[in-house]
């Protein structure tokens, strides 16, 4: 079902573009003659047919071209007229049928024929509309690809046998056979084949990545040298590509604040610009006495009136922007964090899992007992947790059997407690040590030893007394530090923030080129921490979205990271589908460029008004130079929208 | 509460999709609108007791059609 509306979507703005093209070349088959007429009678006093007989043509030839083929146009403009509902339709409607009825009027001897103007205005009206069109397509191409991105079919194996079917008959569990070159069908994880998998279409990643037994794949990425089967674990709308697309399209619909005022000047436009047509009409039909003349303004003000270059400056420039973004796994999810983006002066980045890889190793340990035994019982404690630390400790010692633990508790922030026979445990950092009363003070040399080095140290205790210490490293990032300079370089003030104590931190810290470090955080603290540094600037903070769910809303701007599947999409008002901190930086250029094409759309489409409007009630443009000038200031709008894409980011 | 995403037909210009926001506000129970010129889609959200059809003739009224409910 889901596919087959997917399938179905894109074509809606193709039959528009489509539709308007069909109009396009009509309309201009039949006003092409209506201007040589007109031209060739205005220019050089020449008549190709005598006086009133072409007047007669340009009605016959322009009304197809008004009432046909612009009839969409005059429909919904007229019936926006009569609901209130007035749109930009009612100004060209309004405009053409009254530049039309002066050619049938012109028989009564009242005014003079301007009919031939209605019928280029429509034309020019449909170009305009046809260009915009497509310009508004290529906007969004970057998203419907994206749409288009999901496999349509999956070879999976039914007992011995292989079988294609369309993706919707996928079902949680089916074993997917994807071969080199292929897409894989859907979310899942690898049981059988090694192979590299190119993730780029997804998370921005521009390596490819390594696959094999028991790892994670995503949907729609593609696989790359050796055959690969894969259980399906996700599918429909619950795979992470549909989390992006819904991600991406609703984004569309949040607002940047700064297009407020044009959205409230949009919403009015249209019944003021009808106001002032008749006003100008009115004063230049009694001040002159020439009711043609008049008719003549109070047209071209109708036509060259152009709420579209305001209300299209903003969403266009949006959706390239978050198209350019989703191309490289930057994922924006409020339309205002693009403007708040170019306020912020701090940038507060988690430690472990954001500058870090979050996947600690034991890298060394202090016993003052055998150390297996140390191992062993630390191992079966911290296999009760879900800790990052606790799964380290536990697969360092790979025991094939733990010691059964009793009133396990977990002091969050700071460690362990349990039981295990008589002997209670206490397994943690000096915070918890100090809380239980436990010295740890002849230890104290070789724990400053280890965090000096950027290692996490956990104290064992046992019937509170230290047996012993195991020193956790969680390996760096490949290009966090790369990331982290380029932000100093560009003036931002960068701050960690972390739950591990000072020694430890700093040393992580320094080897990154961040001086600033907020150590012995407890998770709960790390929004009041933040909230702390808002007095001092606009802070951006980037976590993991998991646990730095508050700190994240907390921010002005709050960057989730994701790594492959684990996403966390609510979490954040920007979401990295990549694990690198660099992607943090392209979120900055990006949004900071988003931002400065928008205000470049809104000046040129407030600027383009400002000017053109008096100069149609000074009467000083005839109306097809100001529907012209209307069609290329929307047309300037998108386009240069489009231009977006030029920038490095 | 519940949340409604609307694909709209006949959507051309900026101004349209503020009259399709406007008219979709005026119905009672409908807190939030958006309405995407771009994607031409429109999220809504309302009380439990807003029927889709009330939001449709709301789109109707403004002069559009809705294409497909999710």
């Amino acid at each position: 079902m889901n596919e087959h509306e997917h399938n179905h979507e894109a074509p809606v703005e193709d039959s528009e573009i489509v539709s308007w093209k069909k109009k396009l070349i009509w309309s201009w088959v039949l006003t092409i003659p209506i201007a040589i007429i007109m031209l060739s009678e205005r220019l050089f006093g020449y008549e190709f047919i005598e006086m009133p007989y072409s007047i007669i043509a340009i009605l016959v030839l322009g009304f197809p071209v008004i009432f046909i083929f612009g009839w969409s146009t005059i429909r919904s403009g007229l019936r926006g007229l009569f609901t209130f509902y007035f749109n930009m339709d009612s100004l060209i409607a309004l405009g053409t049928v009254v530049a039309y009825l002066t050619g049938i009027f012109y028989f009564t001897g009242i005014v003079q024929d301007y009919s031939g103007v209605a019928a280029m205005i429509m034309a020019f009206f449909t170009t305009g509309k046809y260009v915009e069109a497509k310009a508004r397509g290529r906007a969004s191409s970057e998203i419907k690809k994206l749409l288009e991105l999901g496999a349509k079919k999956s070879r999976i194996l039914r007992g011995k046998e292989e079988i294609e079917i369309p993706i919707e008959d996928v079902k949680i569990g089916d074993v997917m056979i994807i071969k080199p070159g292929e897409k894989i069908p859907t979310d899942g994880i690898v049981v059988r084949g090694e192979s590299s998998v190119d993730e780029s279409m997804v998370t921005g990643e521009s390596l490819p990545v390594e696959k094999m037994k028991g790892n994670p794949v995503i949907g729609a990425t593609i696989n790359q040298d050796g055959i690969l089967y894969v259980k399906a674990t996700k599918i429909g709308k619950d795979t992470f590509l549909a989390h992006i697309i819904e991600l991406v399209e609703n984004a569309q619909g949040t607002k940047v604040p700064i297009q407020k005022l044009a959205d409230k000047i949009t919403s009015v436009f249209v019944p003021i610009i009808l106001v002032l047509a008749v006003l100008t009409f009115a004063n230049w039909w009694f001040f002159s006495g020439d009711l043609s003349k008049a008719l003549g303004v109070g047209v071209a003000v109708l036509v060259i009136a152009c709420p579209c270059a305001l209300g299209l400056a903003t969403p266009t420039a949006l959706m390239v922007g978050s198209g350019m973004g989703a191309k490289r796994g930057i994922l924006i999810r409020k339309g205002e964090a693009i403007q708040t983006m170019k306020e912020i002066k701090i940038v507060v980045f988690d430690k472990t899992g954001t500058i870090t890889k979050g996947k600690p190793e034991v890298t060394d340990i202090y016993s003052k007992v055998k150390e297996d035994y140390l191992l062993e019982t630390a191992a079966s404690l911290e296999k009760l947790s879900e800790h990052p630390i606790a799964h380290a400790i536990v697969s360092k010692a790979n025991l094939k059997k733990y010691k059964k633990v009793t009133g396990f508790s977990i002091v969050r922030g700071k460690g362990i407690i349990g039981k295990i026979g008589i002997k209670r445990i206490v397994i943690g950092n000096r915070a918890l040590m100090n809380d239980e009363k436990i010295k740890y003070s002849v230890f104290e040399k070789e724990i400053v030893g280890f965090e000096s080095q950027g290692k996490t140290v956990m104290i064992v205790a046992e019937n509170k007394k230290v047996i012993g210490a195991l020193a956790v490293a969680d390996a760096i990032k490949e290009d966090s530090s790369q990331a982290i300079s380029q932000l100093n370089m560009n003036g931002y003030r960068t701050v960690m923030i972390t739950g591990d104590n000072e020694l430890t931190a700093k040393a992580i810290a320094s080897q990154v080129g961040i001086s600033e470090v907020i150590a012995n955080v407890l998770p709960e603290d790390k929004a009041k921490k933040v909230e702390e540094l808002q007095k001092e600037g606009m802070v951006t903070f980037i976590g993991d979205g998991i646990n730095d769910a508050p700190a994240l809303k907390q921010s002005n701007v709050g960057i989730a990271m994701g790594t492959g599947t684990d996403i966390a999409i609510e979490a954040g008002d920007i979401v990295l589908a990549r694990g690198s901190l660099l992607g943090v930086v392209q979120a900055i250029n990006l949004s900071k460029a988003t931002f400065g094409k928008i205000k470049q759309n809104l000046f040129w489409a407030f600027a383009y008004n400002i000017i053109a409007i008096p100069l149609a009630v000074a009467g000083v443009l005839h109306p097809i130079v100001a529907e012209i000038a209307m069609a290329l200031s929307s047309i300037t709008v998108v386009t240069n929208a489009n231009l977006l894409r030029r920038k490095k980011i | 509460m519940k949340k409604i995403k609307l694909t709209i037909e006949g959507m051309h210009c900026a101004s349209c999709a503020g009259n399709i926001e406007r008219s979709l506000k005026k119905v009672q129970g409908v807190k939030e609108v958006s309405i995407s010129l771009m994607l031409k889609k429109g999220n809504v959200e309302a009380e439990d007791n807003v029927s889709v059809d009330e939001l449709k003739n709301a789109v109707l009224r403004a002069g559009y059609k809705v294409s497909k409910i999710e």
